[in-house]
């Protein structure tokens, strides 16, 4: 008798304990549909710091290899030459970056201010004699930018190698972040946005991510 | 050397021959129930299992091997991939190892006082977050649906906190040889206090809801009973020597790191008559880990409580280089003892590396309990022992 009493109420007990939850709301989203980011109610932000995709802003990299020397499963592939002999070695320059998402690369005068004000102006040497590095400006040109229009300049380091190659296999990364951590100019960096986290592709290749910009030497 | 291979081939899927009323059954290796690619070969006479032995090695990945080619930073990141429910306390097995090299060095300091503390709170946030995994899939092989949704619902919780912490949601690579990879985010003990404030009492509602469940209760108790000579002489450890009634916990017995300093206890399992329960059954080994997750939130709650040292996170070191010599060091787990073996010439990498993976040996004890069970007590037993595919192969 009291078998059939405990099991009753045991059941019974667990039968409350859910019904208390059917008045909850859901916790349960219907992700891709409805996206986890994007309910009110129940917002995530993404924290700072996570750990997605790898982003290298090139113009940074000094071709150092360590990031390459610290990856457990050298996913990494950094190909990079010393310049010929009697070409011309770019010393530190700086990279504008426009708002428009363009850049160019160059030596602007003087030193690039701390915070950028709308009403500065920047003289920009185009550093690049042959090519160019902004669709609008022609190669070796001095132009005259207003500060509205830049987003940020970037002091680049003296250029001792020239990148050629700079893939990052990310089918066989782990996402560990060692790379991150040892890249003495913090440009390889994990991008903690969705961006970083939903990138899906239906072709291998597209997983090979290429950074190397031969733009930003010749 | 051919000739060998396929006797060796042919034995691997007839090693029991059965007798004439009775049959081979392959259980796995994709089966919901077997936490993983574990593959069964039962012998069965009707529903009783006669034998039960277990396939391993379908996620071998030769971890101890590509350990001789890797620096020690570099393991790190594969010790996650052992256990990856508890990746908090794998990565901290293997740096207490190498910290344990290391302090023949006179140039190594030691770990910082705060990255002790900040090892503490995530090991013992993992370890709830694995127990609640335990509870849940093994509320779900018995049959009750529900406990798999609340626990996945609570572990989530935790998984956002790490992913604050470390930027990772399972594969952490956070405690690093001589500290941790990163101080606490802004607001991160707030957000852990919220968190143990909601979920202590949810520990209750879990008991109410399987642990003494009537249902629940007649699969498991008194099943599989794996006394503790038996246990031993397994080496099963951790839940499951506990739930043997044998009090042995790393952290009280042989206090590593700051565990001598926090007040708590060891759970152990009981005998209840009236409801059958017998030392080292299905039910105490299962009833074990819940009490421990208590025991968790209380150390959590102290850990808060007494303040975080200030201080630097991670040793002060030019390179990882232990002195030539040879380590065994272990430390508990959420799944029980958790070893590695370590011999170093003094460079930066190690010329070998064993891990003793405390789900190996407790999934070794599967064949001796199963025998004249049912089959549905094997879904059971291997819920209870509550293994790891990726640490038993590793
Ligand atoms: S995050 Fe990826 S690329 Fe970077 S070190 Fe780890 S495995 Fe290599
Ligand atoms: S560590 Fe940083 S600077 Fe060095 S090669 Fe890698 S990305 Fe470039």
């Amino acid at each position: 008798m009291s078998n059939i009493y405990n099991g009753v109420y045991s059941v019974l007990l667990g039968m409350v304990i859910t019904l208390r939850q059917l008045f909850k709301p859901s916790v349960t989203h219907q992700y891709p549909y409805e996206n986890d980011f994007e309910i009110n109610d129940n917002i995530r932000e993404i924290p700072v710091g996570f750990r997605g995709q790898l982003h290298n802003r090139v113009e940074d990299c000094i071709v150092c290899k360590k990031c390459a020397q610290i990856c457990p499963v050298d996913c990494i592939h950094i190909d990079a030459r010393k310049p010929e002999k009697g070409g011309k070695m770019w010393e530190s320059m700086n990279v504008v970056h426009l708002k428009d998402q363009t850049r160019i690369v160059g030596i602007i005068d003087g030193k690039p201010p701390k915070k950028i004000e709308p009403d500065m102006q920047f003289t920009i040497q185009h550093a690049n004699p042959e090519g160019t590095t902004h669709p609008d400006i022609p190669a070796g040109a001095t132009v005259k930018i207003s500060g509205d229009k830049v987003d940020r300049i970037i002091d680049r380091k003296k250029v001792v190698l020239f990148m050629d190659q700079f893939d990052i296999d990310m089918t066989l990364c782990l996402f560990c972040g060692l790379c991150t951590e040892v890249c003495p100019t913090e440009c390889l960096t994990m991008k903690d946005s969705l961006e970083g986290i939903e990138y899906s592709e239906f072709d291998r290749e597209n997983l090979i991510y290429k950074f190397a910009d031969p733009t930003l030497y010749k | 050397m051919l000739a060998q291979s396929t006797a060796s081939e042919e034995r691997k899927f007839l090693e029991l021959k059965p007798f004439s009323d009775e049959m081979v059954v392959s259980m796995g290796p994709q089966h919901p129930s077997t936490h993983g690619v574990l593959r069964l070969e039962l012998r069965l006479d009707g529903e009783i299992v006669r034998e039960a032995i277990p396939h391993i090695g379908y996620l071998h990945r030769c971890f101890e091997k590509h350990a001789e080619n890797l620096s020690y930073q570099q393991i790190v990141p594969f010790t996650d991939r052992m256990d990856y429910i508890a990746a908090m306390n794998q990565n901290w097995g293997f740096c207490l190892a190498v910290e344990e090299l290391m302090s023949a060095d006179p140039k190594f300091a030691g770990v910082p006082e705060r990255a002790e503390y900040l090892r503490v709170l995530a090991g013992e946030l993992n370890r709830i977050a694995s127990h609640l995994l335990a509870f849940g899939t093994y509320g779900m092989d018995i049959g009750a649906f529900t406990p798999f949704l609340y626990a996945f619902r609570d572990r989530e919780k935790i998984l956002l906190l790490f992913e604050k912490l470390c930027g990772a949601r399972l594969t952490y690579n956070y405690i690093r040889v001589g500290g941790v990879s990163r101080d606490l985010p802004p607001g991160f003990l707030d957000d852990v206090r919220e968190f143990i404030d909601y979920f202590e009492p949810k520990i209750d509602e879990y008991n109410a809801l399987l642990t003494n469940n009537k249902i629940f209760l007649e699969r498991t108790v008194g099943v599989a009973i794996m006394d503790e000579a038996m246990a031993i002489s397994y080496g099963a450890t951790g839940p499951n020597l506990r739930g043997a009634g044998r009090k042995w916990d790393l952290r009280k017995d042989e206090p590593y790191s700051i565990y001598d300093r926090f007040d708590f206890d060891i759970p152990v399992g009981e005998e209840i008559p009236e409801a059958g329960a017998v030392l080292g059954d299905c039910w105490n080994r299962y009833k074990v880990r819940m009490d421990e997750m208590k025991e968790s939130v209380k150390i959590i709650r102290q850990v808060l409580d007494g303040g975080l040292p200030d201080g630097p996170i991670v040793a002060a070191m030019k390179a990882i280089r232990p002195p030539a010599g040879e380590v065994f060091s272990r430390s508990e787990a959420p799944r029980g003892e958790l070893g590695f073996y370590i011999v170093s010439d003094g460079s930066v990498k190690p010329v070998r590396l064993k891990a003793k993976s405390p789900c190996f040996c407790a999934l070794s004890a599967l064949q001796e309990l199963s025998r004249g069970l049912m089959i549905a007590d094997i879904i059971a037993i291997i819920g209870s022992i509550d293994i790891v595919m990726g640490e038993v192969d590793r």
